[in-house]
Order: C-alpha cells, then structure tokens, then sequence
C-alpha cells in the first residue's frame, strides 16, 4: 500500500485545503487495509470443487443433425397453417368466411358440422402427439438414451 | 513472486489445464487466492462470504479458462471474472449495510471523533463505502484494492479511466460530506495508527 499518511506529514503544502485533507484522510483509512489470509482449508476445498467438476461428463450438445429435419416439418406445418388462415380469411367477392367452411359439408346438419369438427380437431391434436412421441422415441434410442 | 514469473507460471498454468491437467490448476488458486479473498472481502466485509465468493470466482475461472484471450494479462481477466461475480453474488444477496445517511453524524468535531474511535472510526468509513450507491462503490472498492492504480480498476471494471475516474470522484465527494470532521484527528495519533496498520500489513505480507 502507498503510505499516504507519509505523504500528507512530509509534503502536504501549507495551503492545503480541507477537502484535500479529507480526501486524503480517506484515501489513508481504504488504503491501509488489513490483508485477509486465506483459511487453511480454502485452496483445498476449491481443488475439491474443481475435480468434481472435471469428473463430471461434459455436457450433451444439443443433436441439431437430427432435429433439423423435425424443425423444418415444424416450420413447414406452421407455414401452411398461416397460408391456410390467410387464404379463408379473406373472403372471395360476394361470399363471406362462414360460407366458404360451410361449404365443403352441405349436406350436414350444423350440430352434426360442429361435432365432426371438433373430433376433427381433436384427432389432429392426437396424431400429432403421436408423430412427437415416436419422433422422440426415435431420436433418444439413436442417442443410447433408451 | 515477480510479476514476469507469476505470468509465466499462470500462462503455464492455463496450456496444462486446457490440455486435460486439472491438477495444474491448483497453482493458479496458489496464487491468487490471497488477492481475490482480499478483493471479495472488500466487496463484502464479510470473511466467511469472501471465502465463499472467491471460490466461486474460482471455479468460473476454471470452467472459462478456454475464453482467456492471451493478448490480455491473465491477472487482468481473473479479476474481472471475479468483479462479475462477486457484483452478481451481492445483487442476488446484498451485504447487510447501513444506508450512507444513516452512518454516524456527530454534532461536532470532537463528539465526532470521539464516537468515531468509539465505533471504530475505519471501519466506519470502509462500511460507509458499501452503503454508496452501486455504481460509485465498485469503482472505489477497486481503485484501493487496486492500491489506487486507476488504470488497473478501470480493466477491471471494463470502463474507461475517465468513467471511473468521475465516478471516484463523485463517491469521494458523497464521503466527505458523510464525514466532514474527518480530517481534524490528532497528528500524532492517527500516525501511530497508520504506523501500526502498515506494520501489520508489512507482516501478513
């Protein structure tokens, strides 16, 4: 540490002004800290830590190979699910969204409609959860995971 | 140890505990563990929480030693490794402080050293310093621990030298006027303090 206290009694001029004194009144007190010895167990507790560490396996990276092919299924569903919203969503001159899905089951009743759309939908959320499963199946058993 | 030799050693170091040599690596803690205990104290003013801080600097020293670029001093990047650290450790658990005002204010010059003594006037000061506020304590804790090298607490805070150098000086500014009578101490009194401080700091060295 710089003695600081050493500076102030040889060479403080005379016209030292208090703020200085107190500056360097300050500078004396955080300077001259007591140094903190490292406790006996320190470095080996840290060398402990530091083996468990390099015992550790290192990290699985992430299996882009094999999840790109998923992620472009995925960007491609999600693409045409917007193609597809866009494209009903906007309805042709002279006939209106309701009409345009009506279509394509006149001959149904609309609660019978409304039924079979929503077990339509609800076998689409299943294949899909199915498609995802076996997807992860496959990708864990080629990584040994199963 | 010289600094060529301790860089030396370091750099040695590193190339053996990249190369799979995690034994290597007790050399580094060897010879850093005094300076980055003594810096986490300073943060904190806790020894126990020092410990424990500066062993987790460390250890994130450990797990990025490949990121150390070499064109750097391996000093330089291990103390702003550990000042991340222990910067996040004390957001996530702050140091139990008194908020600057609240520090002792005495009436007088008298009253205010003699409470200063009774509560033991350095430890005051060095308390008042982890109540400023954030972005003034780190520059101070650094520039003394640095032992007033501006150059090196600014590396290792990664700021300019005239960011902390303003910064330093608002935090030394907000002190003063925390302790106003700080300089009207006896002479002679506060020499034998410092003598005995640097006798005792020349000794544990």
């Amino acid at each position: 540490m710089k003695p600081k206290r050493t500076i102030r009694t040889q060479q403080e001029p005379a016209g030292i002004d208090r703020t200085g004194r107190i500056e360097m009144e300050i500078d004396l007190i955080l300077a001259a800290e007591e140094e903190l010895m490292p406790s006996s167990g320190f470095l080996a507790s840290v060398m402990e830590r530091v083996q468990q560490e390099a015992a550790a396996p290192s990290p699985i990276p992430f299996p882009w190979k094999r999840a790109i092919p998923g992620i472009l299924l995925a960007a491609g569903v999600f693409g045409w699910g917007i193609f597809e919203l866009i494209h009903f969503g906007w309805p042709a001159p002279g006939s209106s969204t309701l009409n345009s899905l009506t279509l394509a089951s006149p001959h149904l009743s609309p609660a019978v409609a409304a039924s079979a759309e929503s077990a339509g939908w609800v076998a689409l959320a299943l294949g899909a959860s199915l498609l995802s499963w076996l997807l992860s199946r496959r990708l864990a058993g080629r990584g040994g995971l199963l | 140890m010289n600094a060529a030799i301790s860089a030396e050693a370091d750099l040695a170091a590193v190339e053996q505990v990249l190369a799979g040599d995690a034994a290597a690596f007790e050399g580094i803690v060897r010879r850093w563990q005094g300076p980055l205990i003594n810096m986490a104290w300073r943060y904190s003013r806790d020894r126990g929480r020092a410990e424990e801080m500066a062993q987790e600097a460390f250890i994130r020293a450990w797990r990025g030693l490949a990121h150390w670029r070499r064109e750097g001093s391996f000093s330089t990047w291990l103390f702003a490794l550990a000042a991340n650290v222990y910067r996040s450790e004390l957001k996530r658990f702050p140091t139990e402080t008194l908020p600057l005002d609240d520090a002792p204010e005495p009436s007088g010059p008298a009253s205010q050293q003699r409470e200063l003594e009774e509560r033991g006037r350095y430890e005051t000061v060095r308390r008042a310093v982890l109540a400023l506020p954030p972005r003034y304590r780190e520059p101070v804790v650094l520039f003394y621990f640095h032992e007033m090298d501006v150059a090196a607490a600014a590396r290792t805070m990664g700021l300019p030298e005239g960011t902390l150098k303003a910064r330093l000086s608002r935090a030394r500014a907000l002190l003063r006027q925390r302790f106003p009578y700080l300089e009207e101490m006896d002479d002679e009194h506060a020499g034998t303090e410092f003598s005995a401080l640097k006798t005792g700091k020349e000794a544990a060295n």
